[in-house]
């Protein structure tokens, strides 16, 4: 569970106010930047900002003082308050800002929400839902809202939203301790919940924990010093020591890897086996092979060589290109590899990817997603990027983990042999809209953008062909810098 | 001679090649004869719990896990599938031990795929020579949580969760040994050693 501080703003100002009354507030510090600071130094791995004055106005009124915040810590800040249209949304979610918090405008305009949604996805929107004398409460709390909250709920799961930040209102700023079934109701819901209002001491946050709460926002309590955010964050933290992958992908053709890795002390460098096995031996998490033969013959020569390279290696492998039917997947898992990935078919008939999840499980469908932007939309292609559709990419992987894909190996088209560095911008927008793991893929060319695709975009696994086959970037000196630099890596 | 249960939703074939590179005689078999007369028998596991129950009644397999006294040992879909239910289909299982298996929340991306760290929680023969806080090859959704077991390792994703445990002769592991590299060749290399 996240401990996530409130900085409340008002005049740029850091603030509290009690039950929500902008006449009872307390200034804490002039500089809301320091108080960010310091929280980050304490161990929080997310930080709320409220603009109090935007609450009010509807409109955004102390958005320098927040981005300045953002740009002066590395972890991420949500932020709320008088965000009312797409264009407020948008100033924060472009410039720096990882989550928006809604209120209102929930309610008010819930085309909007969707809107958001779709543009942004669910893991960048947060509703908050004020509950006052259990009912909903909204416009800085000011007004009460006449649909039940079981209604709001049930529209909320319907539009997809993940996560809700739940204060009973009547408690905030009291220090009285927290609303425990007001937040069981939400939770069975099945939403992620953030639980505010009244949170006191520590043992108030580890029964949220205990109860399955995503996140606890604390504010006043960490002021007055009654909770210790370092021992509280530790305390809860969420233990996740899954390591980022490295995953080196090889060509081949008719059964040879062309452009094959430079090992000096290889005799055959086109030998898929042998090179599969000196990738495992230098430390990838994982290899894919990608078939680029054209003819069926030589498919079946890719089938044969698919069992060959199971025989000999004891890491997972993926093997790609041209799989368009159940058939070809059955073939290419019976042959031995752990995953097969999906490209032009999963787009000219998504329906085979629902019954190949079904049949061999979600976690060996793997579906390549080619992508490139064109106006400010990122596009699908085909055919090994030859062919646009008008598909937008984004809701392509939406679809795609609907269907029972397990993974999504992301291309992109504009970074693919530039060595530019991953396409962090269309990697972040497809992590942060689905649920499932995420491989960055296209562009690599230092170890710089390696740290850098993890440390931005949220992926799981980062994967590259000519900078690890021309010895550019060794994976064992990759690992070590990544692992020096905060990754979680397998060394 | 150690049984490879076949039951078409496993991915018989990874484990196959383990056991060739280790050097251990191996024999796939999918009738109930043939697996209660084999020195140690390995259930690997992938695809999913509804399919694979069907299929193990089917065959008669199902019935007889119960039964074997030589050393089991179960892998990933192998290993949920020896609780009494799983929330996978909503499947009712075959009951070596007591508990159920579980979707994980949605904390953290699932599956739950790559490489984790597995904690040995107490010593075992199954786990000689394999240093703490080993990495492990993870493909998964769902975890077990179990009963009256002995937790020989656990994993955290978001929390922690039984990656080895053990009732009497049944050992099993949530992670893919077949694909662990050097640490899971260790522990089938363990394990087949137990059987012979």
């Amino acid at each position: 569970m996240f401990v996530i501080p409130a900085i409340d703003i008002i005049k740029g100002n850091c603030v509290r106010l009690k039950q929500g009354e902008y006449d009872q507030l307390k200034i804490y510090s002039d500089s809301p930047v320091k108080i960010a600071k310091e929280f980050e130094r304490k161990g929080a791995k997310l930080l709320q900002v409220v603009d109090l004055e935007g609450a009010r106005a509807g409109e955004p009124i102390n958005k320098e003082t927040i981005f300045s915040i953002a740009k002066m810590v590395s972890i991420p800040v949500q932020v709320g308050g008088g965000i009312r249209t797409f264009a407020h949304a948008e100033s924060y979610l472009k410039n720096g800002i990882e989550k928006i918090i809604l209120g209102t405008v929930v309610i008010e305009n819930q085309k909007l929400l969707k809107r958001l949604l779709k543009e942004f996805g669910n893991n960048r929107i947060v509703v908050s839902l004020d509950i006052k004398d259990g009912v909903l409460a909204i416009r800085g709390w000011r007004k009460k809202v006449k649909t039940s909250i079981r209604r709001i709920l049930s529209v909320l799961k319907k539009v997809d939203v993940k996560t809700l930040a739940v204060t009973d209102t009547l408690r905030d700023g009291l220090l009285k301790g927290p609303n425990f079934d007001l937040m069981d109701e939400f939770i069975e819901k099945g939403f992620q919940i953030i639980a505010a209002g009244g949170i006191s001491t520590l043992a108030d946050i580890q029964e949220l924990n205990k109860r399955g709460a995503y996140g606890v926002i604390v504010g006043k309590a960490l002021y007055e010093g009654n909770i210790d955010l370092q021992t509280a964050q530790l305390n809860v933290l969420p233990k996740n020591e899954l390591a980022k992958r490295i995953i080196p992908c090889l060509d081949v053709k008719n059964g040879r890897v062309v452009k094959g890795a430079h090992f000096n002390d290889l005799r055959d460098v086109g030998d898929a086996v042998e090179l599969g096995k000196r990738y495992g031996e230098l430390g990838a998490d994982e290899i894919v092979f990608l078939d680029i033969s054209a003819t069926l013959e030589n498919r079946k020569t890719f089938c044969e060589l698919v069992s060959k390279i199971a025989k000999e290696i004891n890491i997972p492998f993926t093997v790609g290109g041209g799989v368009s039917s159940i058939d070809d997947i059955k073939n290419l898992l019976d042959a031995g590899a752990d995953k097969v990935s999906i490209g032009s078919a999963a787009v000219k008939d998504p329906s085979l990817i629902r019954q190949a999840a079904k049949q061999f499980g979600s976690q060996c469908i793997v579906i390549s997603v080619d992508a490139k932007k064109q106006r400010k939309k990122w596009r699908i292609y085909i055919k090994g990027g030859t062919e646009a559709t008008d598909i937008d990419a984004v809701n392509f992987s939406k679809q795609m983990e609907e269907l029972g894909a397990g993974e999504l190996l992301v291309n992109s088209l504009d970074r693919d042999g530039t060595k530019k560095g991953f396409d962090i911008e269309l990697l972040k927008i497809i992590s942060g809209s689905v649920g499932i793991p995420v491989i960055a893929s296209s562009g690599a060319g230092t170890m710089q953008d390696f740290l850098d695709v993890f440390q931005k975009a949220n992926v799981d696994a980062a994967l590259a062909a000519s900078v690890f086959h021309y010895n550019e970037i060794s994976i064992a000196e990759l690992k070590k810098f990544l692992r020096r630099n905060k990754i979680s890596i397998r060394l | 001679m150690i049984a490879l249960i076949d039951y078409k939703a496993g991915n018989i074939g990874s484990v196959k090649n383990a056991l060739e590179r280790l050097r251990f005689d191996w024999v796939v078999a999918s009738r109930p004869e043939e697996i209660l007369s084999a020195e140690g028998v390995i259930f690997p596991g992938q695809g999913r719990a509804g399919a694979a129950m069907k299929e193990l009644k089917k065959r008669g397999v199902a019935a007889i896990i119960s039964k074997i006294k030589k050393p089991f040992l179960g892998i990933c879909l192998g290993m949920q599938l020896l609780g009494r239910y799983s929330e996978e289909d909503k499947t009712k299982c075959i009951g070596i031990f007591k508990g159920k298996c579980r979707k994980f929340p949605p904390t953290f991306k699932i599956p739950h795929i790559g490489w984790n760290k597995v904690e040995l929680n107490q010593g075992s023969s199954l786990t000689a020579g394999i240093p703490d806080g080993s990495y492990f090859y993870f493909a998964h959704s769902y975890y077990v949580d179990a009963a009256e077991v002995k937790i020989i390792g656990k994993t955290s994703y978001g929390f922690d969760f039984p990656s080895i445990m053990q009732k009497d002769n049944f050992f099993a592991v949530q992670f893919h040994p077949e694909k662990s590299g050097e640490a899971g060749m260790k522990l089938l290399n363990n394990f087949c050693k137990l059987c012979s």
